[in-house]
């Protein structure tokens, strides 16, 4: 087993920096309009301001007068990326060249779900962007304008501030992972080079006091955008890198104490449950996943039904039988499907009618177990799903129990 | 006058002093009932077969989680229930029942029905601002005096279906002052009265319609014309609708959270309402941009056109949205308009066919004429 | 839906009669499940009991069966099959095992008869959720490919070909016969000379059951157990396509010598007259064994285990045709000295022993020490070892090097045609080394010889009979294949093509239909193992004998 990896060194990677005088929303689409006028792109995939509203959906945007309407980052999250780009080609590609702009939970689904058969990624050019977080949804379609301007002043100071969704609070994972130096658990795959990275192009926002943006090629599709852009990578990223890694470590600290606060809060089947009492079954969590890719989940189907009489039966064991039956499996189900892919996008805690803070469960049950199989989800497009994966050493924490209680992080990334 | 059963218990206690009484005598197997799940205020359904446990449920707590017309079709699915069992619900939830069982999605056999006059229920969001425990005396307040409490689902405010005709046994609640020391439960049918042979409490006879129920429909009314005024001004044509359901996420919350929305697979969930790629190419070749997921107005229209006969206005539809869509203002206006039409209400009548599955020589002539 | 469920509870002579209250079963179960009826009888599985059972179906005219008896290993089929014959589908039938599973292992009668009780009454629960499956029959193909015309190619060929039965033999290069015909001479007790070897090949190319092709290459291979459809390109694969069809598929590729090259301390390809053993079984065939100088050695050092340590494995055979070696040197020139340095010596056959005692009778120096380095010094080459700790040399005029047996080039390449697995080595993986060693998971692909791992002729020559015998036993000419029939299947409109249930399926069974974009079984090769079915999170495969409903309902009842 390969040991766990300490700091790696930073490519010397070059970028493209390009000024942002009207803003750096502004600069982005200017490049996104060149994009296509450039005919690089024969369509273009990005939030935009549902007209008379004040929410935001995903356009598959031809005519480049939309981008007015246009916007890379938006207050809040309304679609998952993952899903908006699924629905596309799902049935088979349609031969449009697709230049799709996503926050970085989106693009790592989306390339989850391309190794699902769900996504086809010949014809689609996946740029990500530095994100600061999204605002809680719900607050939002209340008071969209308050909430607006508090999510402007966080996007331009790049603050971790308290009125950000919980999971974007503490996301280390919001910039573009596959160059920097990281504590990423290795690949337990063979996975030495960053072959097939997530995204074919970063922009790079942190770091740049608004008056920059920053352009970095990750894939030779990246380098060719640039280049038949004009854009040759040539500058040097060093303000964005360090500001970036700050904020990372800023993050993790925070993760560190969330991850201890929730185990607290949840661990041991009385916790657990009691976190789902006001759970109404609704499953709008399991909807809005990007990774819940099932035509019919199995939750939803005629499977788990019985006859009165076993539902009778079932309730006289312990007095009373809660309906809508089987809410804790439906979670625990649920998660053991597909936590091991979780990006902790925060979308199923936007859906939920009840509040109940699942991202923040689901987001902490993904971080232990994605730990114990050495996996990001959407790092790479290259790394086999584990549960489809064979590794003939692996998990050997559960077979041994004596080694695998008590195991801190790094000790179980040392011993993999 | 019809017979009744009068509690001295508070309203409350009353019910389930009753529910106590057919479970220890073995009149019933179970009951389903809201059940209390925390302190918090978070509540359930519950199939409840034990004395100490019933001591946590809460029968008339203003919250519905899930319609229960649901919940019963899913008891009684695979077959009736050979156990008599009993069931607390609201009169919208007793009339979604019907509906489905209407479409063999379950059967009333053994099944003891029990509402009340119902003022109505609180929204799910309420329950996650802590104010619900707060709130209640303002609710019982306004039942009391038959008048509307203004925090209710909009459905609930614009209801005037609040009598469960259906129901074995109803609980006296609009209109009657003293719900704090006195518990009316009203014995509609036969089978009511044969349960509530021996019960604790006096029997006695009241009637289920009265001045304040009138009252309350009165006030209920002014408020649907209300909405739907409001609804015809700025809510009907294409580009109202689509304005509507602008902000729509696809995410079907509010088919699945529909009782009379049964399909196993909905089609709007299956592969032949997604779209195939030539779609987005001829679509994109006509328009400037598209929206993706594609396909929100054909979903919320379709399933319009498959359900909107059968709305019972329960309002759980808008109260799963995620981007708050008021989807049930909009599917009561339509199947209000559309009932009317064709002179059917849901939940009347077990007996009485659903429009879509009878034909009448003479029929929608309004349509057909010019 | 109406129908009637009959219960028949075997007393099986003494053993369950003895152990379980089999009137108590009787009663419990009458009162407790909606049966047709339930009946005892001393022995089903006699003629006697077959017949009360099939005349008892027909008189109460029953739609399912349920017999609680011995373990389904022994009479399912018997009691499926008088099922058949009584009119009700074999499927609608369940065997509970209250003998294995209940009487022989409970002592207490109360326990083990309340425990046959509830295993009855899941067994009624679950039959009725039973689907009526149909026996699929199809046709195949008798006829044989095998890929390499080695000594084991050779062997399967000559034993499976018939009148009823042909078989393609198809050859990479442009001769037959493989690395055994390399070979100069085999070991004495194997037949000294090589005519067993140009025995097999004339016998081969004479045949007219047996199509050869040389210089061909298979490009493509489609179907399944009986219905291949294999592609075949002569002229080193770039000739034209020709087809072939098949029901069963023998991979006898071999194997390639590790390139001593690869490890420079044994100087292999630069110092002069250090050569490889086939370069040796050259000379050995020329009749002259000289150096480059055109002079006969005086000294010769035999380096065994060449490449073993990187490969992890020992090739078996270098030892014993080193020892050969060593023979022929001394009796062919007479004052040599001949030194044979090994890591470990592997003598595992009968007259192994014998052999290599008469090498030392010869005069033949045996060394054993770690790994060797070859040096040149002074126009001779240095042989440097290590014995009891101590750094020596000695100081030859030719070196031979056994190198390690590694897989043929196209292993991989075949492996992916044939989706049959290869394990780390690179060789081709068996099933199970005991209880499987020359099948793979794709039914009707086997392997013999050293595709496998290194092994002697005589092994190849065993394995090719043993595959031989399995095809002929079960690819019977004219007979059609019974495929399994409790095989999964897949809802199309549930599916998604996410393809995890390809990713699991063992036997290939599971292929993506990119039209649809989604994942089909086929039901001929599937084996009905499940995992598919658990794989997949939505439930869209179903195995047909093991569906939720039925499951479900077998643990809800035997846990009421």
């Amino acid at each position: 087993m390969k040991s766990a990896q300490k700091e790696k060194k930073s490519n010397p990677q070059k970028g493209k920096i390009l000024p942002a005088d009207e803003g750096t929303r502004k600069a982005v689409l200017d490049f996104l309009k060149k994009s296509l006028e450039k005919s690089y792109f024969d369509v273009l995939l990005i939030p935009a301001k549902t007209p008379e509203t004040k929410s935001y959906s995903w356009i598959l945007l031809k005519d480049e007068s939309l981008l007015e309407q246009a916007d890379p980052l938006p207050p809040v999250m309304t679609v998952q990326g993952g899903n908006a780009l699924s629905s596309i080609t799902k049935h088979g590609d349609p031969n449009l060249r697709i230049g799709a702009l996503m926050r970085p939970c989106e693009i790592r689904a989306a390339v989850e779900l391309f190794k699902l058969n769900q996504i086809d990624l010949d014809n689609i050019s996946l740029i990500s962007i530095d994100c600061p977080g999204a605002m809680p949804l719900q607050e939002y379609m209340v008071e969209p304008d308050k909430i607006a301007d508090s999510f402007k002043t966080i996007s331009e100071k790049w603050e971790i501030s308290d009125t950000l969704r919980p999971v974007c609070q503490i996301c280390h994972r919001f910039s573009l992972a596959s160059l920097l130096p990281s504590s990423e658990p290795e690949s337990s795959s063979d996975q030495s080079e960053r072959v097939l990275p997530a995204s074919d192009l970063h922009i790079g926002l942190i770091g740049t006091e608004n008056k920059n943006i920053f352009f970095i090629p990750v894939t030779d599709k990246g380098k060719d955008i640039l280049e038949k852009l004009g854009l040759s990578p040539e500058d040097s990223l060093q303000d964005w890198e360090s500001k970036v890694e700050e904020m990372r470590k800023s993050k993790l600290e925070k993760k560190e104490k969330f991850n201890q606060e929730w185990q607290n809060k949840i661990e041991g089947t009385d916790k657990f449950v009691a976190a789902f009492d006001a759970c109404i079954n609704c499953h709008n969590c399991m909807r809005v996943c990007p990774i819940c890719y099932c035509q019919q989940c199995y939750f939803d189907s005629q499977f788990l039904n019985l006859s009165p009489g076993d539902y009778l039966e079932r309730a006289e064991k312990r007095g009373a039988l809660r309906f809508p039956l089987d809410t804790i499996l439906f979670h625990l189900g649920r998660m053991s499907h597909m936590v091991l892919s979780c990006v902790a996008c925060g979308a199923c805690e936007d859906a939920c009618p009840m509040s109940i803070p699942v991202a923040q469960i689901f987001t902490l049950v993904g971080d232990q177990t994605q730990k114990d199989f050495h996996y990001v989800p959407g790092r790479n497009r290259g790394e086999p799903l584990p549960l489809q994966d064979f590794v003939e050493d692996e998990f050997g924490e559960v077979e041994t129990p004596s080694e695998g209680a008590e195991v801190s992080t790094e000790e179980a990334e040392k011993n993999a | 006058m019809p017979k009744a059963l009068k509690i001295n218990k508070s309203v409350d206690e009353g019910i389930k002093e009753l529910l106590e009484f057919l479970i220890q005598n073995e009149k019933i197997k179970g009951v389903f009932t809201l059940k209390k799940m925390n302190d918090e205020g978070a509540v359930s359904y519950s199939l409840i077969t034990d004395l100490d446990e019933l001591k946590e449920a809460v029968p008339l707590y203003p919250f519905m989680p899930v319609n229960a017309g649901k919940v019963l079709s899913a008891f009684s699915l695979q077959a009736a229930t050979k156990e008599r069992v009993a069931a607390v619900l609201r009169p919208c939830e007793l009339r979604a029942f019907v509906e489905l069982v209407k479409r063999v999605q379950g059967s009333l056999e053994n099944i003891l029905l029990i509402s009340l006059t119902c003022g109505g229920v609180y929204t799910l969001k309420s329950l996650n601002n802590g104010n619900l425990a707060k709130q209640l005396p303002q609710y019982w307040e306004a039942v009391k005096k038959a008048e509307i409490d203004p925090d209710i689902r909009v459905t609930c405010r614009s209801c005037e279906n609040f009598i469960p005709h259906l129901a074995d046994m109803t609980v006296a609640a609009v209109g009657k002052k003293d719900i704090d020391n006195e518990c009316v439960i009203l014995l509609n049918s036969q089978k009511g009265e044969d349960f509530a042979l021996n019960a604790p409490g006096s029997a006695i006879t009241e009637e289920m319609e009265t001045a304040d129920t009138e009252k309350l429909k009165k006030l209920r009314v002014e408020q649907k014309e209300k909405l739907f005024d409001d609804f015809d001004k700025n809510g009907v044509g294409t580009k109202a609708f689509i304005k509507t359901f602008a902000a729509c996420l696809g995410c079907h919350a509010c088919s699945h959270a529909c009782p009379i929305c049964f399909c196993t697979l909905c089609d709007f969930d299956s592969k032949s309402c997604e779209y195939q790629p030539l779609s987005f190419v001829s679509e994109l070749s006509q328009k400037g941009g598209l929206k993706v997921p594609p396909g929100n107005i054909f979903f919320h229209l379709g399933r319009m056109t498959h359900m909107a006969v059968s709305c019972i206005s329960c309002g759980m539809c808008s109260d799963v949205c995620p981007v708050n869509i008021p989807v049930a203002t909009v599917f009561t206006r339509v199947g209000d308009s559309l009932q009317k039409v064709l002179d059917y209400i849901p939940g009347r009548d077990v007996e009485e066919a659903v429009p879509s599955g009878t034909y009448k020589e003479e029929e929608f002539a309004e349509v057909g004429e010019q | 839906m109406n129908g009637s469920i009959g219960v028949y509870v075997c007393e099986c002579g003494p053993n369950i009669k003895d152990r379980i209250d089999i009137d108590k079963v009787i009663e419990e179960i009458s009162s407790k499940e909606d049966i047709k009826t339930i009946k005892r009888f001393s022995l089903l599985c006699s003629n006697d009991g077959k017949k009360f059972l099939e005349d008892d179906i027909k008189k109460e005219e029953l739609t399912h069966v349920v017999v609680a008896a011995c373990s389904p290993k022994d009479h399912e089929k018997t009691f499926m099959n008088v099922c058949g014959k009584a009119g009700v589908n074999p499927y609608l039938f369940q065997l509970i095992n209250i003998r294995e599973q209940c009487a022989w292992m409970i002592p207490d009668k109360e326990e083990a008869t309340s425990k046959a009780i509830k295993y009855i009454r899941a067994g009624i629960h679950r039959v009725v959720l039973h689907n009526p499956l149909e026996k699929i029959e199809i046709e195949s193909n008798p006829d044989v490919l095998v890929i390499g015309g080695g000594i084991s190619g050779l062997e399967a060929s000559l034993s499976l070909a018939g009148k009823e039965r042909k078989v393609f033999l198809v050859e990479k290069t442009e001769s037959l016969g493989g690395m055994a015909k390399k070979l100069s001479q085999l070991l004495p007790h194997q037949g000294a000379n090589l005519s067993t070897i140009e025995e097999k090949i004339k016998q081969t190319e004479k045949d007219e059951n047996i199509e050869v092709f040389t210089s061909t290459e298979v490009t493509d291979v489609k179907g399944f157990l009986g219905n291949f459809e294999v592609s075949l390109k002569a002229d080193g694969g770039n000739g034209e396509e020709q087809k072939i069809k098949v029901g069963a598929i023998v991979v006898a590729t071999g194997f390639r010598l590790f390139d001593p090259k690869e490890k420079p301390q044994y100087g292999y390809g630069k110092i002069e007259n250090v050569i490889t053993a086939l370069e040796f079984e050259d000379m050995i065939e020329s009749g002259k064994i000289l150096l480059k100088n055109e002079k006969p050695p005086k000294s010769v050092a035999l380096i065994n285990c060449v490449g073993r340590d990187d490969k992890g494995y020992c090739s078996k055979v270098c030892c014993l045709y080193s020892i050969k070696f060593a023979h022929h040197l001394k009796d062919k020139l007479s004052d040599v000295e001949v030194t044979d340095f090994y890591i470990d010596l592997c003598l595992p056959h009968k007259d192994d022993q014998n052999y290599y005692e008469e090498a030392k009778k010869k005069g033949i120096h045996f060394l054993r020490t770690g790994e060797v380095k070859i040096e040149e010094k002074g126009g001779k080459i240095e042989v440097r070892y290590k014995k009891d700790g101590k750094s020596e040399s000695i100081s030859v005029d030719m070196a031979v090097l056994a190198p390690a047996m590694v897989p043929g080039e196209d292993t991989s390449k075949l492996a992916e045609m044939l989706n049959i697995p290869v394990d780390k080595t690179g060789f081709f993986k068996e099933v199970h080394e005991i209880l499987d060693p020359i099948s793979t998971p794709i039914e009707g692909v086997y392997i013999a010889g050293c595709a496998l791992g290194p092994k002697n002729i005589p092994e190849s020559i065993v394995q090719s009979q043993a595959i031989s015998g399995k095809i002929l036993s079960s690819l019977i000419p004219g007979k059609k294949i019974e495929p399994e029939v409790k095989v999964s299947v897949i809802r199309e409109e549930f599916c998604t093509g996410c393809q995890t249930c390809l990713s699991v399926c063992f036997y290939g069974a599971i292929s993506f239909d990119s039209f649809k974009g989604v994942s089909v079984v086929n039901e001929a090769i599937c084996r009905g193992c499940g995992s598919c079915v658990g794989s997949c999170p939505s439930g869209a495969i179903w195995s047909k004998h093991f569906t939720y409903p039925q499951l479900y309902q077998e643990v809800l009842a035997a846990l009421k």
